[in-house]
């Protein structure tokens, strides 16, 4: 056989793409449920870690986890021109597929996390905005009445790993719990990130701020920022809990 | 493999499954050859891969697959591929078996793959699997091409889970994950060193394992 001929040489080479594709394309809708399910999964997870319903590196089995969550949390979407649920209209599940900009930017998920009784233990809501590299996404819990940090975690950044990318330190997100949202006056403060240190005998640090990471200015300010960004956006809702006490 | 190859005619015809060619397809990448310290191939994705073991293993399995597939497979057709496109051509079947690899990584390993992220798909670029199929698999018939991949692929994993098995214990102080520098080392004052998950530190480890797997194995520059 010539293989040097032209004619060969296309044919080969649209034979090969094709097969290989044709494989692919197989492979990947073969594949697509099993891998939703994993994002899924992942998603619940950092929920229930910014809730404190798990640890990292949690032992128990999937199943269980998936169990858990499934018992312990229900899915909200707020209107936040409003503040109120809009859970009829939307699950959380849908908000990505809205094609409206402004319709997509109205709603927000959020995610009530219940103690054994069914009583609401804390609010988890996404947060996400931009680093030093890469935007970060992540999930910040507040507790029932909305004014304190419960936990935070990070489940997608590109910061650099050892400086940026300790958002994903566990003793970095153990400094969150506890710090509040609000100052004396009532309004929305958010969480900072100081450089450096924090100082406990300074009120107001103690009150607000978490450590910096070393070498990390500017995601510890990219933080800050969108930590307060978030809360904002949620004012509404959180004016409700607040005032369900 | 018995009596079958007494005769040499039918020898000829069915070659041993684990003759000297196959040993040394298998063996040599792995230390004389190693592509990593020998070669000084696929260096970029052993520097960035490697802060964590758990990640290091799991790119090692990638190449391992990846180079040992690609290689049985154009291995089969290499009689067929116009040599004028052959590059291209290997190019598609890597880049075919990659995707997969990477589609089966986000069903299943989740969490690595997206610790893994662009690496993985980088494996398509890795100078190992293109030299392999190029170097060997174009002029050798399947199964030993498939050995050649396996042993270069293991050539490469092996170093890939040294150099993160020392970068996850000094730079996180943890091995898979599991805390191994006990916290009583961190009371007395020790620091995880910030320079072993920085790429730096794994080039440094990187030379140091060149340069004694080059001096037990007597390489020398001509």
């Amino acid at each position: 056989m010539d293989t040097s001929k032209n004619s060969y040489v296309l044919a080969f080479a649209v034979g090969i793409t094709a097969g290989v594709s044709m494989l692919l394309a197989v492979a990947a809708n073969a594949l697509r449920p099993t891998q939703e399910a994993a994002q899924q999964y992942d998603r619940q997870k950092n929920i229930m870690l910014a809730a404190g319903l798990l640890q990292e590196a949690d032992p128990r089995p999937r199943k269980e986890i998936e169990e858990v969550y499934k018992t312990r949390f229900k899915e909200h979407v707020v209107d936040l021109t409003t503040g109120e649920f809009a859970d009829a209209k939307y699950k959380p599940s849908d908000l990505g597929g809205i094609k409206d900009a402004a319709e997509r930017a109205r709603y927000r998920d959020v995610y009530e996390s219940t103690d054994e009784l069914g009583k609401t233990a804390a609010w988890v809501m996404p947060i996400s905005g931009k680093g030093l590299w890469s935007i970060l996404y992540g999930f910040l819990a507040l507790d029932a009445s909305g004014a304190t940090v419960q936990g935070i975690t990070f489940y997608k950044h590109g910061e650099t790993p050892g400086l940026g990318g300790e958002v994903d330190n566990p003793k970095w997100k153990a400094m969150w719990p506890g710090k509040s949202i609000y100052d004396d006056k009532g309004e929305v403060y958010g969480v900072r990130v100081k450089k450096g240190k924090v100082d406990p005998n300074i009120a107001v640090e103690k009150r607000h701020y978490v450590d910096g990471m070393s070498g990390s200015t500017i995601t510890g300010n990219g933080v800050t920022d969108f930590v307060k960004r978030d809360l904002k956006a949620f004012k509404l809702f959180l004016d409700r809990l607040k005032a369900k006490g | 493999m018995t009596a079958t190859l007494d005769t040499p005619a039918q020898a000829k015809a069915k070659p041993p499954l684990f003759g000297k060619e196959e040993k040394k397809a298998l063996i040599d990448p792995m230390w004389v050859n190693n592509p990593i310290a020998f070669q000084i191939l696929g260096i970029c994705s052993a520097l960035a891969v490697t802060t964590r073991l758990d990640k290091s293993l799991v790119m090692g399995a990638g190449v391992v697959i990846v180079t040992a597939l690609s290689n049985v497979m154009i291995s089969l057709i290499r009689n067929f591929i116009p040599s004028k496109i052959r590059i291209i051509v290997q190019l598609v079947v890597v880049s075919g078996v990659v995707i997969a690899f990477d589609q089966v990584l986000q069903a299943y390993m989740y969490d690595l793959s997206k610790q893994l992220s662009v690496f993985v798909g980088l494996i398509i670029t890795n100078c190992i699997v293109m030299g392999r199929l190029e170097a060997y698999a174009m002029t050798n018939p399947p199964w030993r091409s498939f050995l050649d991949g396996i042993g270069n692929g293991l050539g490469y994993a092996w170093i890939l889970a040294i150099v993160g098995a020392i970068r996850e214990v000094c730079g996180s102080g943890t091995l898979l994950g599991y805390q191994v520098v006990p916290q009583s080392l961190y009371a007395a004052g020790y620091v995880n060193n910030g320079l072993m998950v920085l790429a730096p530190g794994a080039f440094v480890l990187l030379g140091i394992i060149v340069w004694v797997q080059r001096a037990i194995s007597g390489y020398s520059e001509k």
